[in-house]
């Protein structure tokens, strides 16, 4: 990352595990599910940073936008528990299992390259180099990643499909009321 | 431990939304909560893949514009498809918390064990 974007990233990925945090110990639903969206919309503007524009627009409108409107709709048709206390109290037993999953992770982050790394796995993979150099002879899509996603990986978006429209049945499935069956 | 926030700040964040995450889906007595938690480790995730998929001075993935480094597009398309897989499993979790509530009258986890107990 150029070192202008340095500081811009450190404030938006502090502002992302904050909005996380309070989405994690905010009593009220309501609140948390506002707090999860702008975790959301965070993480989006992350991607932008990260050249992912296709994941950012995507997260921005799925992940910030449907599935908000989900929880919503989620708590109008069951309960808002009330309460005097603004944050839940912390339990002992997930706590430390949830340290010792991020101490345990972070000792194998050395391993990992930096951020960025030109020489990286990844970046100089031969599948990389072969979707960057033939995507637009092949398929004529100047954005490699439609091509990928619809062109290469056709099957693995018609698989997504088939995940929606099933989710989609088991929605109406289980939520059809009683006096229908 | 503290050049790992100069140089690995993505992974670092990612693993952090993982026990984030982790600890909403155990801790949390409200099963709204838990699917809350449940996409917030989704997320951990997906900003791993985006992050691996990163070169310093890349631009995105749109050839043909002269441009000659470019970010990985493999992990955008993994990513892209696993957003869309992550809200069908929000959906259809939230539809069956729903059938709970009209079940039990409660998204408490404890009043529901109790409840079964009871029955």
């Amino acid at each position: 990352m150029s070192d202008v974007q340095l500081p811009v990233i450190a404030i938006l990925l502090t502002f992302v595990v904050c909005a996380a945090l309070a989405a994690a110990f905010l009593r009220d639903i309501l609140s948390a599910i506002i707090a999860f969206a702008g975790f959301s919309f965070g993480v989006s503007i992350v991607y932008i940073l990260l050249r992912a524009p296709d994941v950012a627009l995507t997260e921005a409108a799925v992940g910030a936008g449907v599935t908000t409107v989900l929880f919503l709709l989620t708590i109008v048709r069951t309960v808002r528990p009330g309460g005097d206390r603004l944050f839940e109290r912390i339990k002992v037993v997930p706590a430390l299992l949830a340290t010792g999953l991020v101490a345990v992770l972070l000792t194998t982050m050395r391993s990992l390259p930096r951020v960025g790394d030109p020489n990286s796995p990844v970046a100089t993979s031969e599948i990389t180099r072969y979707y960057l150099e033939n995507a637009y002879p092949q398929t004529e899509v100047e954005n490699v990643v439609t091509a990928i996603l619809a062109a290469y990986r056709g099957f693995d978006t018609l698989g997504e499909a088939a995940v929606v429209l099933a989710a989609g049945v088991a929605v109406l499935v289980v939520l059809r009321k009683e006096v229908y069956v | 431990m503290i050049d790992l926030l100069t140089t690995h700040y993505n992974y670092v964040v990612s693993v952090l939304l993982f026990g984030i995450g982790l600890y909403v889906v155990m801790g949390s007595d409200n099963l709204v909560k838990k699917v809350i938690g449940m996409n917030i480790f989704q997320v951990g995730i997906f900003l791993f893949f985006v992050t691996i998929g990163y070169v310093d001075g890349g631009v995105p993935p749109v050839v043909g514009h002269g441009q000659t480094t470019f970010v990985s597009p493999l992990p955008h398309v993994l990513i892209l498809t696993a957003i869309v897989v992550g809200v069908s499993l929000t959906a259809v979790a939230l539809a069956l918390i729903i059938r709970i509530y009209n079940g039990y009258g409660t998204l408490d986890e404890s009043v529901i064990k109790e409840v079964q107990v009871d029955d």
